[in-house]
């Protein structure tokens, strides 16, 4: 009995193990948020919230900086020169760092960029997407299913031959971590100018809605896009003093939906947090912050959550017995026997597409007049909810 | 090889016994104790014995105790196919995972999250963490224990049983790699947490089901312990001695494939503590003996899979850690120990 077959398989596993839970108390102890230093805007640069963006005007070409684009990045800048199509490239610019627009021809690699990219009417430019099935907007489908929009798969996994193909004048990816830099470096050596948006990192819905000035500057629409930035603003704005004028109440808020017994738990310095401040609720976690969802027990978001008024965005859950199906013991929670229950799939396509996360990018003042209209349903009688819905 | 009954006395084996179940207990009412979030000792107490109020007596009676149970059964059921697959394949490396069962499971699993969910999303979510996960796992452990009964009943060569059972083993794995490629993050990370294990998550039907398989599968294995330690000797001896030993086989893969199974049906596959508490089982009573290395594999796997629960639910912190990485961390001295000792091991073993 002195012979070991499986060492391996067991010094594998102790290293997995042991690599997981540090990247788990890695996680759990992140209590930093990427707070940049964004408080010198000078007057060159055109955006004014995003912490994740800069895009300075110079006369013949701009200089945009996409700063920290994954999550748990620190201190990385990514630079990249957009220079009109026929004009000459400023001096003492890496040409591998040039774009030139206006684009014609591009590769998404998220669906959220399909909302921003339409917005400005140049949705017929998209030749290629990352997860077509997940698409919402009825016109993007349509062109899928006539061929003119190509699945490029994902990650590692791209569809290489295929974006040489197509070669577009940019693929446009958000990074799920710098890991996932190899397979960008690929399609660099390809020729093919890539860029990283990192709007899904931003934590306030208006700084996320503020992107669209990136694809602004890359149609040469500068103008347009800074007026739909500038009226979502002005209506955002609108709706959030609306409500903190016109209610007295901040019900609780619950998010989410656990998984087994850990309930990941969006930091108080998330995106949804900002969302439910400003539409005159009370964030059950708002005064967490980390860069990454944080992995609560069951029993401690049960407590917490016993008298929550609101439970929103409840995964993909379209009736409330899916809800106990998940876990029953959270049936005895007052939001779920109020069966003040909303989720944000209202418009969602069959296969799981979903324009909350489409269109919802560009449009938080729908979202927020949603969230805000759930809470608070005496200022505004008779409203349709747009993104939400009820979860009878 | 021969079978030693324990150095020690009957009386000091006894006397270990009982230390070995008072600590249990003890762990057990600790385990109610202290959880993630934390509670006042003495309103444990009373909620425990004399009632209390809603919220207590919620997170002690639908969260802690049945989390507790599950702790001491997943515990048990671990440790004992852990022993049993050893012995029967006289390696020390062996575990309940190494037919094949619990990468069978991960694969009907895998099938449920990753496969047909890419098609079907996401509205077959909605089964998540309930009997269809459950389901999938048995019937993908199943399926790999009717390979392996198949394989056994034809096969004499029990070394030739093991490779074949790793080759499966792997296969399977192999698979699951090309489901968790072609999904999307989602349901990948899905997948990686149920991989993570996991025991708070049975309700009141589930954890009756886990109760009985566990219990059936403890019945079977002392009743196999006179086969255990024929198995032993060899084989080849165990036969010569009068022992049918495909019969052996089958009884002994069945009660493992019920115990390991089950467990990981339930509560995802939990490493380590079926390699690692046989282990200590030995070490402490010394003694290769089956007919006292089962009950001491029993208080024992129960007690590190308690001890397990409690340091990730990192009490009063309100997170958690996942459980694998607790059990993993706790099983990897005892392995390293064993590697270690080998020579020295070899003589109880």
């Amino acid at each position: 009995m002195k012979n070991i077959i499986l060492p391996v398989s067991v010094i594998s596993k102790c290293l997995t193990a042991c690599v997981s839970l540090i990247i788990l108390l890695f996680l759990s102890c992140q209590g930093r948020n990427t707070q940049n230093n964004i408080d010198q805007i000078s007057e060159s640069q055109v955006i004014k919230l995003a912490r994740g963006l800069s895009i300075e005007k110079h006369d013949n070409y701009s200089v945009v900086t996409v700063k920290n684009p994954w999550q748990g990045a620190e201190d990385i800048s990514m630079v990249y020169y957009l220079v009109r199509k026929g004009s000459v490239n400023p001096l003492g610019i890496d040409s591998g760092q040039v774009i030139f627009v206006p684009l014609t021809g591009i590769i998404c690699m998220s669906t959220t960029h399909i909302g921003m990219i339409s917005a400005l009417g140049e949705g017929n430019t998209i030749k290629g997407l990352s997860g077509t099935d997940f698409i919402y907007s009825p016109e993007i489908i349509k062109r899928v299913e006539k061929g003119l929009i190509d699945e490029v798969g994902y990650e590692t996994n791209l569809n290489k031959e295929l974006i040489i193909r197509i070669s577009p004048d940019l693929v446009m990816i958000y990074g799920i971590g710098s890991e996932s830099a190899g397979h960008v470096n690929k399609i660099r050596d390809l020729g093919i100018s890539v860029m990283f948006n990192a709007d899904y990192l931003e934590t306030d819905p208006l700084a996320k809605a503020e992107w669209i000035k990136l694809f602004g500057a890359l149609y040469c629409k500068e103008e347009m896009a800074d007026s739909i930035f500038h009226a979502e603003v002005a209506e955002y704005n609108q709706i959030r003093e609306f409500v903190i004028k016109n209610s007295d109440e901040r019900p609780e808020v619950l998010l989410g939906l656990p998984f087994k017994d850990t309930w990941f738990i969006s930091p108080g310095n998330s995106f949804v947090s900002k969302l439910i401040e400003d539409a005159g609720g009370n964030y059950l976690w708002k005064n967490t912050s980390s860069a990454f969802s944080m992995p609560y027990s069951l029993e401690s978001v049960y407590i917490a959550a016993l008298d929550a008024d609101f439970w929103l965005n409840i995964g993909t859950v379209k009736s409330s017995e899916e809800i106990s199906i998940v876990d029953k013991r959270l049936t005895d929670l007052k939001c779920f026997r109020d069966r003040n229950l909303y989720n944000n799939n209202n418009r969602i396509t069959s296969r799981g597409g979903n324009d909350y996360w489409e269109s919802g990018a560009l449009r938080p003042h729908i979202i927020l007049k949603d969230v805000a209209a759930i809470l608070h349903p005496d200022i505004y009688p008779g409203y349709e909810l747009f993104y939400y819905q009820r979860i009878n | 090889m021969t079978i030693e009954t324990s150095m020690l006395s009957l009386r000091k084996v006894y006397f270990i016994y009982s230390l070995l179940i008072t600590s249990l207990f003890l762990l057990f009412i600790l385990d109610l104790f202290l959880g993630s979030v934390s509670l006042n000792a003495a309103d444990v107490w009373k909620a425990l014995f004399s009632g209390a109020d809603g919220h207590l007596e919620t997170i002690i009676f639908k969260f802690r105790l049945p989390k507790a149970i599950t702790a001491l059964v997943v515990g048990i059921g671990l440790s004992l196919s852990g022993l049993q697959m050893q012995t029967v394949f006289r390696n020390p490396m062996a575990g309940p995972d190494v037919m094949g069962i619990t990468s069978g499971a991960s694969l009907g699993v895998a099938f449920v999250i990753l496969g047909f969910s890419s098609d079907l999303s996401p509205d077959v979510l909605k089964g998540f963490g309930n009997w269809i996960l459950v389901a999938a796992s048995w019937a993908g452990a199943g399926a790999i224990m009717a390979v392996i009964l198949f394989i056994s009943a034809r096969i004499k060569d029990i070394m030739t049983i093991l490779i074949l059972g790793i080759m499966l083993s792997s296969g399977i794995s192999a698979l699951v790699i090309i489901m968790q490629y072609f999904s999307s993050e989602s349901l990948l990370k899905a997948y990686v947490i149920w991989t993570m294990g996991s025991l708070g998550n049975l309700t009141s039907d589930q954890l009756i089901v886990l109760v009985i398989s566990v219990a059936a599968g403890i019945i079977l294995s002392f009743a196999s312990s006179k086969m255990l330690n024929a198995l032993l000797l060899g084989e080849n001896y165990a036969g010569s001695i009068g022992l049918n030993v495909k019969f052996a086989r089958i009884v002994i893969f069945s009660c493992t494939s019920i115990l390991a199974g089950s467990v990981t049906a339930f509560c995802g596959p939990v490493g380590f503590i079926g390699i690692a508490v046989p282990h200590i089982a030995r070490i402490i009573f010394r003694s290769s003996d089956h007919k006292i290395l089962i009950p001491a594999t029993v208080f024992l796997g129960g007690s590190v899979m308690l001890i397990s629960d409690i340091i990730s639910q990192l009490p009063g912190s309100g997170k958690v850690l996942p459980l694998n990485a607790v059990t993993s961390l706790i099983g990897i001295p005892v392995v390293v120990l064993v590697i270690l000792r080998n020579r020295k091991y070899s003589g109880i073993y």
